[in-house]
């Protein structure tokens, strides 16, 4: 009972901090967005490009810090290239998918600390950067926020079951006529952007969390395509807003804690599974 | 005049001096099933892939119900092919129903805005192959045999006039592999629907055809129903130390003298 008061008590003190207010309805679009594209991430294997655009987009705040652009668009533009630059790269030339994005997700880290580091970086938070810090979010980025939410997701139901085609045999997709490489594409760029989209929340080092822990969960659960996209997108505002009160309430920072509450779903996720296929077993 | 289904002529595929398909001419009727036979790396999945509009053949000219196959016509073309090929993924990762995987064979699958109702074509596609009863089944807990009708069905959901298959009996049993050639033959008579099929064994399909092509590069024949097989085409797809015997007088290329099903297994060097 003093559990449940005390839980309640954290949901009003929590709503009631007007800080915290504001963080809520961007982190939750950014679960949302986050939460489909990740379903697509998992069925095309592409976690490692996650994490790989994600480091990238330093070396495009670098550049931007350099020449004093805006460092959002900057940012967005560059992983958006980033990630059709790995979508593009011929596969049978010996380069591998993880090499080439390994490679890229190196020298794009260490070109963007190269160029923050030299240019005037008062005005940088590196540490905001890397780890997130919804709380510091601005008005602009705050419109480019809700622009995307609403472009990602439409996006994301018109082209869902091509993508969901081509991820369970490409092949076939292929020979029924839907053209697959512009897909991919399309899918790879929604990517990159959707990658820009929770740095802000998560930062650069823990965006891959983001992007791949939701769905990661639902494919635990989910016994068809509408199922594990829905449980997904559960799951990820599950741990968000559990990863916000917490992080309001013991003053963590928010991208870690949510990514943290996130890690705490998956391991009960797999627990209760493990258990269940054992009880199954044993049963029988 | 009828328009043939795929006209295929002069094709070559691979480098010059050392094709991989070399000058094959093919046409197909409305309502024809074409049996390809040959040994391994005759060329045969590499035909149907080009077919299928996967792989740009080098030279030659394919028409597809009597249009040209192009870049820029294929993804119109490919829409009324059914297509099933060889590389699948043997541990499937996508929770999906056996109805959402033969679903998405349906023409307009990517296009829900466009769907009309769909329950009755993939019902009567399972029904084809017996699956109706697994409908709601996870495609990730069924056999080998049961996901390769399922992958059928997807291929024949869209009603397509021309269905391509690369060895499609090679998970099934013989029961089943009598059933799919009855199927295939049964819907190419009902429904106009025309098939090319690669398969080893041309015994076993050669009752249900009207012809088989054998290929080793080349068309080295092309036999219509109750025509022979040379024993020199047979010397030069599989070798001379191929060793011929026969039992079936009624299956296509096989004289008294010869036995063809054998020559697969025979082939030295």
């Amino acid at each position: 009972m003093h559990m449940v008061i005390n839980m309640s008590d954290l949901i009003f003190e929590f709503l009631a901090s007007p800080v915290m207010r504001e963080a809520l309805l961007p982190a939750v679009l950014i679960a949302i967005v986050t939460a489909s594209m990740s379903v697509m991430v998992m069925a095309h294997r592409l976690s490692f490009l996650t994490v790989g655009v994600s480091h990238a987009s330093l070396a495009g705040l670098g550049l931007a810090v350099t020449l004093s652009l805006p460092l959002l668009p900057t940012a967005t533009v560059f992983a958006v290239f980033i990630a059709l630059l790995l979508a593009l790269m011929p596969r049978k030339k010996g380069i591998s998918d993880d090499a080439g994005t390994g490679m890229l997700f190196a020298g794009s880290m260490a070109l963007g600390v190269l160029l923050i580091s030299t240019a005037n970086s008062a005005e940088v938070d590196l540490f905001g950067l890397l780890f997130g810090n919804i709380l510091t979010i601005s008005p602009v980025d705050l419109k480019w926020l809700y622009l995307m939410s609403g472009l990602i997701p439409a996006l994301f139901f018109l082209a869902a079951r091509a993508w969901w085609s081509i991820a369970f045999d490409a092949v076939t997709a292929d020979a029924s006529g839907l053209p697959v490489s512009t897909l991919r594409l399309l899918l790879y760029g929604l990517v990159g952007l959707t990658v820009i989209l929770c740095v802000k929340l998560a930062g650069i080092v823990l965006t891959a969390g983001l992007m791949i822990l939701p769905a990661a969960c639902a494919w635990f659960w989910g016994r068809s395509l509408f199922s594990l996209w829905l449980l997904s997108v559960l799951f990820s505002l599950l741990g968000t807003v559990t990863g916000l009160i917490w992080s309001y309430t013991y003053e963590w920072p928010s991208g870690a804690t949510v990514v943290l509450a996130l890690c705490a779903l998956f391991v009960i996720s797999w627990g209760l599974n493990w258990g269940k296929s054992w009880a199954n077993a044993y049963k029988g | 005049m009828t328009v043939p289904v795929v006209q295929i002529s002069h094709l070559s595929f691979g480098p010059v001096n050392k094709p991989i398909l070399d000058g094959i001419s093919l046409e197909l009727e409305a309502g024809h099933f074409l049996g390809i036979v040959g040994p391994n790396g005759a060329g045969k999945s590499t035909l149907l892939n080009i077919i299928a509009g996967l792989t740009p053949p080098n030279s030659g000219h394919i028409d597809l119900f009597g249009r040209c196959l192009t870049r820029f016509s294929r993804h119109k073309l490919l829409r009324q092919i059914g297509f099933l090929h060889q590389l699948h993924d043997h541990a499937p990762r996508l929770p999906m129903r056996v109805h959402d995987v033969v679903a998405m064979g349906l023409a307009n699958y990517a296009t829900p805005w466009r769907r009309g109702n769909q329950n009755e074509a993939v019902r009567k596609a399972l029904q084809y192959v017996d699956m109706e009863y697994l409908t709601n089944a996870d495609f990730r807990q069924l056999s080998g045999g049961q996901r390769q009708r399922a992958r059928l069905a997807r291929a024949l959901v869209r009603k397509p006039r021309l269905l391509l298959l690369d060895e499609p009996s090679a998970a099934l049993d013989s029961v089943r592999q009598a059933k799919l050639f009855q199927l295939l033959r049964k819907l190419c008579d009902d429904t106009g629907m025309s098939v090319i099929m690669v398969e080893h064994d041309i015994a076993a399909i050669s009752s249900h055809v009207d012809s088989v092509a054998c290929l080793n590069r080349k068309i080295h024949h092309h036999a219509m129903k109750g025509e022979d097989i040379p024993e020199d085409v047979w010397r030069a797809m599989y070798g001379d130390h191929i060793h011929i015997m026969a039992h079936d007088a009624h299956c296509i290329g096989c004289s008294p003298t010869s036995e063809p099903d054998h020559a697969h297994g025979h082939q030295h060097e």
